[in-house]
């Protein structure tokens, strides 16, 4: 009977994680260099306007490191030019997408 | 009124300036706190050359005490500020203003006040970002409590340097009073020197900590009635001026507090003892 009862938690456990995984795959990690970037409070602005594009579902900053981390579904086009202009609305100095491989996210 | 001894011997001037003293106290004291004009990412009594993200806005609600010799006067405002472009921004102010001498308590909505604020130039680095800027700030004449009954304007302009564990800021501001000569209040000069301090560099969704430390200094000209200066106005002072800013994502809380260190005020005047300010912002 246990041994009954732990094979149905076992599928169930699967199940949830084949309908859950698709969500995930989907994710992509796109990883942008900006400079200027020298407070979080100052950065806001880049994660409202970030978070107004199609597809964008995350969006941190790695202060130190002057990476803004993006994560969002397939859809997510990121181009370079119409980043420059985000990026300098929100008062901070576009560099380059130094990843965009389709890493997903975890 | 000692201030106007050296009109003793014009006793037609001797009502005028009698007002004028009144006035001269109560449009000094606006002054002080037309003069603050920091926003957002900037030292917590001087301006810097922070600006908001285009379309963004930015409430701001200001606590500021004065306390002078007999008389303790304080003022609470209201600021909205608009991100034309991401190096543009404007803004609107009300003050609400009170005061305590040692008789009397007084109150009132004062007058408002407009801004803008210009960043020509930035360079970014790697977690660094060096800007400068020009503002202005306009005191309307839309009447209120201590109000002068004229368009005052402030002009200034400050450069920063923001890095991730270090800060240093500089400023100048003018403010021309805008009083019909010969019977005018001195035009006002400020002066700051800024640097912060950030102990630890935290992720972007924590809280964020910078101490901070101003040196400010204002020249004040002596105030004219009918040609001749009064005696009880104008002068130096400096002041050391230690502060914190502690912000968590889009919200910030900044805190500091004016100690003179210099104050050579012309004639009998009150020297100030200390001054507070606590704001409060949110941008979005």
């Amino acid at each position: 009977m246990n041994k009954f009862k732990s094979s149905k938690l076992v599928i169930l456990l699967l199940s949830w994680g084949a309908i859950i995984q698709p969500a995930y795959a989907e994710d992509r990690l796109v990883q942008i260099r900006v400079d200027g970037l020298a407070c979080s409070y100052c950065a806001y602005g880049i994660e409202k306007k970030l978070m107004k594009l199609k597809g964008v579902k995350h969006v941190d900053i790695d202060l130190p490191n002057g990476l803004v981390l993006v994560t969002g579904s397939d859809d997510l086009k990121l181009d370079p030019e119409k980043l420059r202009q985000l990026f300098e609305d929100a008062g901070f100095t576009f560099r380059a997408i130094v990843q965009d491989d389709g890493l997903k996210a975890q | 009124m000692r201030g106007c001894s050296k009109l003793d011997s014009h006793p037609e001037l001797q009502m005028p300036c009698r007002k004028f003293g009144a006035a001269t106290l109560a449009t000094s004291l606006a002054a002080l706190f037309l003069s603050n004009a920091a926003f957002a990412h900037d030292p917590v009594f001087s301006p810097g050359p922070h600006v908001l993200f285009k379309d963004g806005i930015e409430v701001h609600a200001e606590y500021t005490r004065n306390k002078a010799r007999g008389l303790s006067d304080n003022e609470a405002s209201v600021a909205i500020k608009y991100g034309l472009t991401g190096n543009w921004v404007v803004g609107v102010e009300l003050p609400y203003e009170w005061e305590r001498g040692s008789l009397e308590r007084e109150s009132g909505i004062g007058a408002v006040s407009l801004s803008t604020k210009y960043r020509f130039w930035r360079s970014d680095r790697k977690g660094i970002q060096e800007s400068a800027a020009i503002f202005a700030q306009l005191k309307l004449d839309t009447g209120g409590y201590a109000d002068t009954g004229t368009n005052d304007l402030m002009l200034g302009l400050t450069y920063g340097y923001e890095s991730l564990k270090w800060y240093r800021w500089a400023s100048v501001r003018y403010l021309f009073n805008d009083d019909a000569t010969p019977d005018k209040r001195g035009d006002r000069l400020f002066v700051d020197l800024a640097a912060g301090w950030r102990p630890k560099v935290n992720d972007y969704r924590a809280p964020d900590t910078v101490w901070m430390v101003e040196l400010n200094g204002e020249m004040t000209q002596s105030s004219t009635v009918a040609g001749l200066a009064l005696a009880d106005s104008g002068g130096d002072q400096w002041f050391v001026s230690p502060g914190v800013m502690w912000t968590l994502r889009n919200f910030a809380v900044k805190a500091g507090i004016q100690i003179p260190i210099i104050s050579k005020l012309n004639g009998d005047q009150a020297k100030a003892r200390y001054r507070g300010l606590v704001e409060l912002e949110w941008h979005f």
